[in-house]
């Protein structure tokens, strides 16, 4: 599906990376591991097109990136460093605009019960900036399941989450790839999940 | 469908947002009466003064009060990484800028522009004289959006200086000020002058979503 050859990525004449090549099928997992300041979101950058590769190409279902890119766009799901939710609004209106703007088929009931696993039911009529970092991080991987798409790419996605949202990850992780999708995500350490591809930068 | 059903909830969205932070929007027009007041307290209590330069202060005042609010018009969606969601949800960064530029016009630009009827008021600007300013604001501010969201994108690639953005729009909307101001006062050319506003509208509107695109991408790029 994806494929990721000879990536090498220059900035301002600095080398952040050279010859990564990837390739993403249904079902694996791949991580990206490297120090801070390794390139890593760079890379995943790279793969949302957002970046210019300096040599080396991305291919989509067989064709260039670019020449493919709104239909990989409609496949993949991407959570950044930071948190997109609005810190103004409340649980329940932020769930209500991804729900309506990313079209979502997800029912209600699915998504109280997403919550309720996730343990932000009893905030939903809070705002999101009283929340903690860790708990509005979960309230990012609730997008996941809201967006319902083959291919997630997730930038340290286990960074300042408790050993049970780890765990939650992890299992959440396997059942997405169970239902024969994909994930690359980006850790500085071991989390612990099975995976088919590591890459090292 | 899915397309224009998007559109509509990226407005729905930006209608929470506004109406989160609906004190900006009521600072942004308490900042333009009082600056009214100010104009009148200083230059005194003559009516016909005030009636010869009101129109002129008017558009001065909302062309300083709509650049307030030009440090949010991406800020907050580049920071908080909405604005790579939404284009990773089909929409082309040049896209994104039409649509901000709108969102802008409709939350920033016409509280300004409903506020206009009481500024006459205080200003003596003659009743007579209303249709024109709505009509030359109504053209002018959809110009001062796009020019606002060509310098607020080129701003988030200068995290230093916000100033500096304030400066661009104000610049390029010298000859703005010229033609709607005209307008005003020169009814007899109302035609010919509200046809070059609305010829300056295209060309930035044309101008508007490939510089603010590529700023934008530029931006997201270099994060």
């Amino acid at each position: 599906m994806l494929i990721v050859q000879d990536l090498s990525i220059e900035r301002l004449d600095k080398k952040i990376f050279e010859n990564i090549s990837l390739s993403l099928v249904p079902g694996n997992i791949t991580i990206l591991k490297g120090k801070n300041g390794s390139g890593k979101t760079t890379l995943l950058k790279a793969i949302l097109n957002i970046i210019e590769p300096s040599f080396g190409s991305i291919y989509w279902k067989g064709k260039l990136l670019q020449k493919n890119l709104y239909d990989f766009y409609n496949h993949v799901t991407y959570i950044g460093d930071s948190t997109s939710s609005l810190k103004k609004l409340t649980l329940r209106d932020n769930i209500n605009i991804w729900k309506k703007f990313f079209i979502s088929n997800v029912n209600d009931a699915q998504i109280e019960i997403a919550l309720k696993t996730l343990r932000l039911d009893n905030y939903l009529n809070k705002k999101v900036g009283t929340l903690s970092f860790g708990e509005t991080k979960k309230l990012e991987f609730l997008r996941l399941i809201m967006e319902n798409k083959k291919v997630w790419i997730l930038d340290e996605p286990l960074s300042n989450l408790d050993e049970d949202s780890i765990e939650l990850m992890k299992q959440t992780f396997e059942d997405h790839c169970g239902k024969e999708g994909s994930i690359i995500f980006s850790s500085h350490q071991n989390p612990g999940i099975y995976v088919t591809e590591e890459i090292n930068l | 469908m899915n397309f224009l059903n998007k559109i509509i909830f990226f407005y729905y969205r930006e209608y929470k947002l506004n109406m989160s932070g609906i004190q900006d929007i009521l600072t942004n027009i308490i900042f333009f009466f009082i600056s009214i007041f100010i104009f009148i307290f200083s230059i005194g209590s003559d009516k016909e003064t005030i009636s010869l330069i009101g129109v002129g202060i008017l558009w001065t005042l909302l062309l300083l009060s709509s650049t307030l609010s030009l440090r949010k018009f991406y800020q907050d969606d580049f920071e908080n990484g909405n604005l790579l969601i939404i284009h990773l949800n089909g929409f082309s960064f040049g896209f994104i800028s039409i649509l901000k530029t709108f969102s802008h016009f409709l939350f920033v630009q016409v509280p300004f522009l409903l506020s206009i009827p009481i500024a006459c008021i205080l200003l003596n600007i003659s009743n007579d004289k209303l249709f024109y300013l709505f009509a030359s604001f109504s053209i002018g501010s959809l110009i001062l959006s796009c020019l606002g969201s060509i310098s607020s994108s080129m701003n988030l690639m200068n995290q230093r200086n916000f100033l500096l953005g304030s400066v661009i729009v104000m610049i390029f909307s010298v000859p703005v000020i010229i033609f709607s101001v005209g307008i005003i006062n020169m009814e007899e050319s109302f035609n010919s002058l509200i046809n070059i506003l609305f010829g300056i509208l295209l060309i930035v509107f044309a101008i508007n979503p490939w510089a603010s695109g590529l700023c934008l991408k530029l931006s997201l790029e270099n994060n």
